[in-house]
C-alpha cells in the first residue's frame, strides 16, 4: 500500500508536469516553414488530394481546415486583425465577392490572370476563380420512378406538388449554394425580386429540408430519402459516382453556375507561399488533375480541356455565369430577406 | 500535487494566512476561475449590453423579439420538457426493472452496457440512425413497414432521438435510488394491506419523487444544451436556440445575434439549477450509500407488469444496439444504400485524411484529463473540508460552466478570447481550458459527495498517531478520494472525446476536433467516414473507461462510483 | 376479533447462495401457535428464524409445506391479503409520510372512512404514548418513538397476527426493557396472536408464552423458557440458552428415571430417562452457574471441591471460575450482601442443586 502511495503521488506529480510541458507545446508555436494555412471551402475529399499534389510540386505543405462558405469567411472576417491563414481556397466567387466588402483580401493576380475571362477574375485581382461549378437538378430514380414524373425540365417542374416535402437543397446562411440558387432564379426572373421571391415561397412546401452544406442533400436524395434537389454539378456527379441511383437535369429556362476562387488573405503571415499556391491553383498544373481525381469542376482556365464525361453531361444545358458584382452587393440583403420570408414565412 | 500535499487536513480556525499553501492553492484556483469562467461569461454580457461603446439593449430586444427566434425559445423549452418528461418514464422503467425485476445478472450487464453506448457516443449518431431507419426510405419507416413518404425532419424525430441519447441519464439517476428504497418499507405498506399497484403508486413513487424530479431537470438540461441532435433532424419548422445560436454565428456572423440567443438559454439553464440545488437536494428520502440493500428485492411487479416492462426496455434497448450495428455496418460498407460490398476505406481515410482530428483530439483529451481530474478534487476536496474565504462562491463559481449550455460556453469563450489582452482561440489551450472548467465539476461533486463521507475523525487519528498534515493528506485523504479522481478523469476524458457544442466555436486550423470531424462528413456525403469516426470515438471510450474501472480497483478504491454513473449528473 | 391458530407446516425455504450454491433457510419448519399466543423465534442470525417469521407475513413463499390461519390456508396469499400486523427492526417507517399518515396507512387502504381513522390514529398513537406526535415525520423521532409508530401501525389495522422481526435490536439496553415489557403488555390487552423473533435469549424469555430455538433451518427445541432452560435436549440449546457449565462424563448405570455418571473423579445420580445415552458411553453434564452452590470443603453437601481462581463482583451478583479436577466452572452465587466473598485461591466445595442438573449424549454437536 505505501509504495503504491508513494508511487501515487509521484505519478501525480509527474503527469502535472508533463501536462504542462505538452500545454507549452501546445500553444501555436510557429510551423515549418514551408508550410502555410489555409480554409478550404471546398470539401476535403477534394482539397486533400489538390494540396498533396501542390506539395508534391512545390515541396510546400498546406495546412487546412474545412468550412462551408458562409462559416469561412465568417472566420476570416472575424480574424481580420489577426489573420490565422493565408489563403482563401475555393467555395464561390460570390462568398469571395462579400469578402472584398470587408476588405479581407490581398489583391494579387497570378501569370494566369491575363488568360482569364473576366468574369473568372476579379479586376483587382482581389481573388481568381479555379473551377466553374454549374448547378444541376438532381433527382432521385427510386423517387420518380415511384411517382410517375419526368426528371424536372424546368424551374416550374419542381413546383410539381407530388414534390410535396421532398426536396432537399442548402440553407442560404451557410451555404454558398444557397446563394448561386437564389441568384440563379433572380437571374431567370429577369432580377425581379418580388417575382423570384414568389417563386421561392411557392417552392417552399416541397422543401423537406435546407441543408447546412450545399452537398447536404445529395447523400438523402442518393438514398431516396429525398426526392431531389439543387446542387453544385460536382456534388451531384460525386453522388452517382458513388453508386446512387440519381438523375441530373437542367432547367429549360437556364440555371446558374458560380465560378469557384481563391484568394489570399490581407495580412497573411506567409503571403509568398500563399501566392505560389494561387499560382499553381489558378494554372492547369491544378485545373489539370480534377479528372484524375474525378473531382467534376468544370476547369476556369481555357487552357484545361473538359473531361469527356463532364462534357456529355453539360451537353444541351443552358447555363448562364452570376454576375460576381450585382450578387456580391445584393447578397446580404437578399439572404436576410430569404430567412425572412422563405425559410421562416 | 506537492502543493497540496503539503496543505494539512481541516484544522480549526486554520486561516490563509496561517497556511501559506493553502492560500497559494486557493489563489490559484480563483485565477482560473475568473479567467475561464467569470470572465467569458462577462465578456458575453457585455457583448449583449454594450453596442459601439454605448450600454444599448436595442441589438439584444431586436432578436430576442423576433417572432423567428421566440418560436425558436419556444420550441426549446418543449423539447426540453418533452425529453425530460420520455427520458425520465423510460429510464425509470430501465431502473426500475434493473432494481426489481430479479433479473439474473448477465442481463443486468448487457442492459447497463447498451444504455451506456448512447451515453459515451459522439454526438449525431442516433441521429443518423434514426435518419436511415425513419427517413423517407428509412430501413424501419420504408423498408419494413412500407410508410412512404415519412417526414424525419421535425420535432419528433428530435424528441426520439434526444430521448433514446438522454434517457440513461435518467436510468443512472434512478436505479441507485431504487435499489437503496429499503424493501421492508414496501412489504411493510403490502403487509398493511396495500396491492401491489397501490404500495407503487403511495409508496414506491412518492420515495422517488426528489430522484425523479432530478432526472427530469438533468434531462431537460441536456436536451436545452443539445446542439448536435437538432442540427441534423429538427428541419426548417422545428428551429431550437443553440442551433439558431450556431447558425447566426457561424452562418451571419452575428456574434451579438448569436450571444443574444445563447442568453436566452441562459435563463432556463439556471432555473434547472437552482431547482436542482435548493429543491431536490433538500427532498431526498432515500440515502444512497452505494452498499445494496441487505434484503432480497420486494417482490413489487406482478409477473404480467414484470414481463412488459422487460418487453418494453428490450424494444428500447434492441433499438439502441440495432442503431449502433447500423452505424458499425455503415463504416464498413462502401456506401450506405447504395453499395453494401464490405471495405476498410473509411477506417483507411479517418487514419490518413483524419489523422490530425484524431491526433487533437487525443492530444487534447490527455491535457485535459488529468488536468480536469486535479482541478475536480482541489476544489472538492478545499469546499468540503477547508475553511477560507469565498468558499461558497468558489463552489458556484465552478459550477457555472458546467450547468450552462455548451452553446453558451463556446460564445463565451469566442467572445472573450478572440482579442486582446488574452488571445486563445487558435490554441489548444482554449479548447483544454473549456473542457477542464466544463466537465472538471462532475470530479468537484464526486469529490464533495465523497469527503463528506470521511468522517474527519479518520483524520484526526491520523494526526493523533503521529502523522504530520502533509503525511495525513497523503495517506489518509488521499486515498479515501482517489475514486472521485478516477470518476473526474472518466467523465473528463469521455466529454473530451464526444463534446461538441462549445468547442465547435473554439476549433481552428491548428487544432480540430474528431466530432467536428464528424459533423463536417455528416454535411457532406461522407457517411462511411463519419460512422467510422463514431465507432472509434465509442471504441476509444470504452477502453478508456475499461482503464480507469481497473485503476479504480488496482487502488481499491472504497465506495467508488462508477465513472459511468457520473456521466448522467 | 377472536385470536387465530396459526400452522406452521412442514415449510422449506431454499435460496442461492453465492458461494455455497443453494441453501435452505428454512428446513422443515413446523409450530403451532395457539390463539392469543405469543411465540418466540430464538436462534442465532442466520438459524432461519427471519425467513420463517417472513414466510407467515407473506413476503417469501415457502418452496414446501402449508402455513394455515385458523382454517385458511394462506401458503400462497400474497401479504396485503392476510391481514397482519408487522414491525420491523428498523421500523420501515414511510419517510415521506408524518407519523398520523404512516398509522392510518393501513387504514386508507382499507377504505376506512376518514372521520374514523382520525379517530382509531388518535387513540392508538396515545395508547402507544405518542399523543402530539401526528405531524412529525420519522426523521425527527428518536428510535424508541419510531418503534412506538412502528407498533401503533401494524395494530391499528386490528391484524388476525401481529409479527415481530428483532424489533428492539435497535435500541439501547434501557429502551429495550422499557419496549419489550410494552410490547408484552399490549399483546395481552389485545389478546392477538403474536410470533416474535429475536435472537437474545433474555428478550425472549421475558416476553413469550412459548418459545421456539432454530438453529441452522431447523427448530431445535421447543418449550417454556423454563423448559428449554432446565431440560434443553441438545448441546446447542444448553449453550445458546443462559450460561452454562458442560462437562464430559462417562455413563455408569441407567436406572429408570435415573442416570448414574461419573464425572470430575465423582459419581453423581441424575434424573433423565435415559434417552440417546448407552451404559459405558460419553456424556454431557449441564450445570448451570447457579445450581452450583459455594459451601465450605468440609461440608457434608459438598458434591465437589475446587479451587477458586478468579472472581468478578457484578453488584447483585458475584460470579467465580473455579478450577474443578481439569475444567474450570463457572459459578454465580447471589449477592445476598450478609455473605463473605470468596477469596481467590480458596479451596471449597460445591453442592449441586439436583433438580437443575440435566444430562446429554456426547455425539451431540
Amino acid at each position: 500500500m505505501n509504495a503504491r502511495l508513494d508511487w501515487r503521488a509521484r505519478g501525480a506529480r509527474t503527469l502535472v508536469l508533463a501536462s504542462l510541458v505538452l500545454l507549452a507545446l501546445a500553444a501555436p508555436a510557429a510551423r515549418a516553414a514551408e508550410t502555410l494555412n489555409a480554409y478550404s471551402i471546398w470539401p476535403e475529399n477534394w482539397a486533400r488530394p489538390m494540396f498533396d499534389e501542390f506539395e508534391k510540386a512545390t515541396g510546400i505543405k498546406v495546412n487546412f481546415v474545412r468550412f462551408s462558405s458562409g462559416e469561412a469567411l465568417a472566420r476570416v472576417i472575424a480574424e481580420k486583425n489577426n489573420p490565422r491563414v493565408d489563403v482563401l481556397f475555393g467555395g464561390p466567387v460570390e462568398t469571395f465577392a462579400a469578402g472584398i466588402a470587408e476588405g479581407v483580401f490581398e489583391p494579387y493576380k497570378s501569370p494566369s490572370f491575363a488568360k482569364l475571362p473576366p468574369r473568372m477574375r476579379q479586376a483587382d485581382g482581389q481573388w481568381i476563380a479555379i473551377a466553374d461549378d454549374p448547378l444541376v437538378f438532381m433527382t432521385s430514380d427510386k423517387f420518380v420512378k415511384e411517382k410517375g414524373i419526368k426528371p424536372p425540365a424546368s424551374w416550374d417542374d419542381l413546383l410539381n406538388p407530388v414534390y410535396k416535402d421532398s426536396l432537399q437543397m442548402a440553407d442560404a446562411r451557410t451555404s454558398g449554394t444557397a446563394v448561386t440558387r437564389i441568384f440563379s432564379i433572380l437571374e431567370v426572373n429577369g432580377r425581379d425580386e418580388n417575382k423570384a421571391f414568389a417563386y421561392m415561397k411557392k417552392l417552399r412546401p416541397n422543401v423537406q429540408l435546407y441543408t447546412k452544406s450545399g452537398g447536404g442533400g445529395t447523400l438523402p436524395v442518393g438514398l431516396g430519402q429525398a426526392g431531389g434537389g439543387i446542387f453544385f454539378i460536382v456534388d451531384a456527379l460525386d453522388t452517382k459516382a458513388k453508386g446512387y441511383e440519381v438523375t441530373i437535369s437542367f432547367p429549360k429556362e437556364g440555371i446558374g453556375t458560380a465560378a469557384e476562387g481563391i484568394a489570399l488573405i490581407k495580412g497573411a503571415k506567409n503571403p509568398e507561399l500563399g501566392r505560389k499556391l494561387i499560382d499553381w491553383a489558378t494554372s492547369p498544373a491544378m485545373q489539370g488533375q480534377f479528372a484524375k481525381y474525378k473531382i467534376n469542376f468544370v476547369p476556369a482556365h481555357p487552357d484545361v480541356a473538359l473531361e469527356p464525361g463532364l462534357a456529355v453531361v453539360l451537353k444541351d444545358a443552358k447555363i448562364f455565369p452570376i454576375d460576381a458584382d450585382y450578387a456580391g452587393a445584393n447578397r446580404k440583403r437578399v439572404v436576410e430577406r430569404w430567412i425572412a420570408e422563405v425559410l421562416n414565412p | 500535487m506537492a502543493v497540496t500535499a503539503s496543505a494539512g487536513p481541516r484544522a480549526a480556525g486554520a486561516g490563509l494566512a496561517r497556511d501559506p499553501a493553502l492560500a497559494l492553492v486557493v489563489v490559484a484556483l480563483w485565477a482560473g476561475l475568473v479567467l475561464f469562467v467569470l470572465y467569458p461569461l462577462a465578456m458575453l454580457l457585455a457583448r449583449l449590453v454594450v453596442d459601439q461603446g454605448h450600454l444599448s439593449l436595442a441589438g439584444v430586444g431586436k432578436i430576442l423579439t423576433d417572432r423567428h427566434q421566440l418560436q425558436a425559445f419556444r420550441n426549446s423549452l418543449l423539447l426540453g420538457a418533452l425529453v425530460g418528461l420520455i427520458g425520465t418514464v423510460v429510464g425509470f422503467a430501465f431502473a426500475f426493472v434493473a432494481a426489481r425485476g430479479r433479473l439474473p445478472r448477465w442481463l443486468v450487464a448487457v442492459i447497463d452496457a447498451s444504455v451506456l453506448l448512447p451515453l459515451v457516443s459522439p454526438p449525431f449518431t442516433t441521429a443518423i440512425a434514426m435518419i436511415f431507419s425513419f427517413g423517407p426510405r428509412g430501413l424501419i419507416t420504408y423498408e419494413l413497414l412500407g410508410v412512404k413518404g415519412f417526414a424525419v425532419y421535425g420535432m419528433w424525430s428530435t424528441l426520439l432521438s434526444e430521448a433514446l441519447t438522454y434517457f440513461p441519464i435518467a436510468y443512472l439517476t434512478l436505479r441507485p435510488i431504487l435499489a437503496a428504497i429499503d424493501s421492508n418499507i414496501e412489504g411493510m405498506a403490502r403487509s398493511l394491506g396495500a396491492s401491489r399497484a397501490r404500495v407503487f403508486r403511495t409508496v414506491t413513487l412518492p420515495l422517488c419523487t426528489p430522484g425523479i424530479a432530478n432526472a427530469f431537470l438533468l434531462l431537460f438540461a441536456a436536451s436545452l444544451a443539445d446542439f448536435a441532435t437538432p442540427l441534423i433532424l429538427a428541419g426548417n419548422g422545428f428551429p431550437v436556440l443553440p442551433t439558431q445560436a450556431y447558425l447566426q454565428i457561424t452562418g451571419m456572423f452575428d456574434l451579438r445575434g448569436g450571444a443574444a440567443l445563447s442568453f436566452a438559454l441562459l435563463v432556463p439553464a439556471l432555473l434547472v439549477f437552482v431547482l436542482q440545488r435548493y429543491w431536490v437536494s433538500r427532498r431526498q428520502y432515500v440515502t444512497v450509500t452505494g452498499k445494496g440493500a441487505g434484503q432480497t428485492p420486494a417482490d413489487s411487479m406482478t409477473p404480467a407488469v414484470r414481463a412488459a416492462l422487460l418487453a418494453a426496455c428490450a424494444a428500447v434497448t434492441l433499438l439502441i444496439v440495432y442503431f449502433y450495428a447500423l452505424l458499425l455496418y455503415a463504416s464498413l460498407v462502401v456506401a450506405l444504400g447504395a453499395n453494401h460490398a464490405f471495405t476498410f476505406a473509411h477506417y483507411r481515410t479517418i487514419f490518413t485524411d483524419g489523422a490530425k482530428a484524431i491526433h487533437d483530439t487525443l492530444i487534447i483529451a490527455a491535457l485535459a484529463t488529468p488536468l480536469g481530474g486535479l482541478y475536480g478534487i482541489l476544489v472538492g476536496y478545499l469546499v468540503a473540508r477547508r475553511r477560507f474565504p469565498g468558499r461558497g462562491a468558489m463552489e458556484l463559481a465552478s459550477m457555472v460552466n458546467y450547468a450552462l449550455p455548451g452553446t453558451i460556453v463556446g460564445i463565451a469563450y469566442l467572445i472573450a478570447f478572440n482579442d486582446p489582452p488574452l488571445v486563445l482561440t487558435g490554441t489548444a489551450l482554449i479548447i483544454v481550458a473549456c473542457y477542464v472548467f466544463r466537465y472538471g465539476p462532475t470530479g468537484i461533486r464526486a469529490t464533495v459527495a465523497l469527503v463528506s463521507q470521511i468522517d474527519p475523525a479518520l483524520e484526526e487519528a491520523s494526526r493523533g498517531l503521529g502523522a504530520g498534515s502533509a503525511t495525513t493528506f497523503r495517506r489518509v485523504t488521499l486515498p479515501l478520494i482517489a475514486p472521485a479522481f478516477f470518476a473526474g478523469l472518466g467523465v473528463v476524458f469521455i466529454r473530451s472525446m464526444t463534446a461538441i457544442s462549445a468547442t465547435i466555436f473554439l476549433i481552428s486550423i491548428g487544432w480540430t476536433l474528431i466530432t467536428v470531424k464528424i459533423l463536417e462528413n455528416i454535411t457532406e456525403l461522407s457517411l462511411g467516414p463519419a460512422a467510422a469516426f463514431s465507432v472509434l470515438v465509442v471504441a476509444i471510450v470504452f477502453v478508456a473507461i475499461a482503464l480507469i474501472s481497473g485503476a479504480m480497483r488496482l487502488f481499491r478504491a472504497p465506495g467508488a462510483a462508477p465513472v459511468t454513473s457520473l456521466l448522467g449528473g | 376479533m377472536e385470536a387465530i391458530r396459526v400452522r406452521v407446516d412442514g415449510v422449506s425455504k431454499r435460496f442461492a447462495h453465492r458461494v455455497k450454491g443453494e441453501v435452505y433457510a428454512a428446513r422443515d419448519v413446523t409450530l403451532d401457535v395457539a390463539p392469543g399466543e405469543f411465540l418466540t423465534l430464538l436462534g442465532p442470525s442466520g438459524c432461519g428464524k427471519t425467513t420463517t417469521l417472513r414466510m407467515v407475513a407473506g413476503f417469501e413463499t415457502p418452496d414446501a409445506g402449508r402455513i394455515r390461519f385458523g382454517d385458511d390456508d394462506v401458503t400462497h396469499t400474497p401479504a396485503d391479503k392476510r391481514n397482519i400486523g408487522f414491525v420491523f427492526q428498523n421500523y420501515a417507517l414511510f419517510p415521506h409520510l408524518q407519523v398520523a399518515e404512516n398509522v392510518a396507512y393501513g387504514l386508507r387502504v382499507r377504505g376506512v372512512a376518514a372521520a374514523q381513522i382520525a379517530e382509531q390514529v388518535r387513540d392508538v398513537l396515545a395508547l402507544v404514548g405518542l399523543a402530539g406526535y401526528e405531524h412529525q415525520f420519522s426523521s425527527q423521532l428518536s428510535g424508541g418513538e419510531q418503534q412506538r409508530v412502528a407498533l401503533a401501525r401494524a395494530i391499528v389495522i386490528k391484524p388476525r397476527l401481529l409479527l415481530f422481526d428483532e424489533p428492539l435490536s435497535n435500541l439501547d439496553a434501557r429502551l429495550r426493557v422499557q419496549m419489550r415489557d410494552e410490547i408484552r403488555d399490549l399483546q395481552q390487552r389485545l389478546a392477538i396472536t403474536t410470533i416474535y423473533v429475536t435472537h437474545d435469549q433474555e428478550e425472549a424469555m421475558a416476553v413469550s408464552d412459548r418459545i421456539v430455538v432454530m438453529s441452522q433451518g431447523r427448530v431445535v427445541q421447543d418449550g417454556s423458557a423454563e423448559d428449554l432452560y432446565h431440560r434443553p435436549r441438545t448441546r446447542f440449546v444448553a449453550e445458546f440458552i443462559g450460561r452454562v457449565n458442560l462437562v464430559a462424563a462417562q455413563v455408569v448405570d441407567i436406572a429408570p428415571g435415573v442416570v448414574t455418571l461419573a464425572a470430575l473423579d465423582r459419581e453423581m445420580r441424575v434424573s433423565h430417562d435415559g434417552a440417546g445415552l448407552r451404559r459405558g458411553g460419553s456424556a454431557r453434564l449441564v450445570l448451570r452457574p447457579e445450581a452450583l452452590e459455594i459451601v465450605r470443603a468440609d461440608d457434608a453437601r459438598a458434591a465437589l471441591e475446587g479451587v477458586v481462581t478468579a472472581r468478578s463482583f457484578l453488584g447483585e451478583k458475584v460470579e467465580y471460575r473455579v478450577r474443578c479436577v481439569d475444567t474450570s466452572l463457572q459459578v454465580v452465587r447471589h449477592n445476598s450482601g450478609t455473605d463473605d466473598i470468596v477469596p481467590t485461591g480458596m479451596t471449597i466445595g460445591l453442592a449441586i442443586a439436583s433438580p437443575t442438573a440435566a444430562v446429554l449424549p456426547d455425539d451431540d454437536e
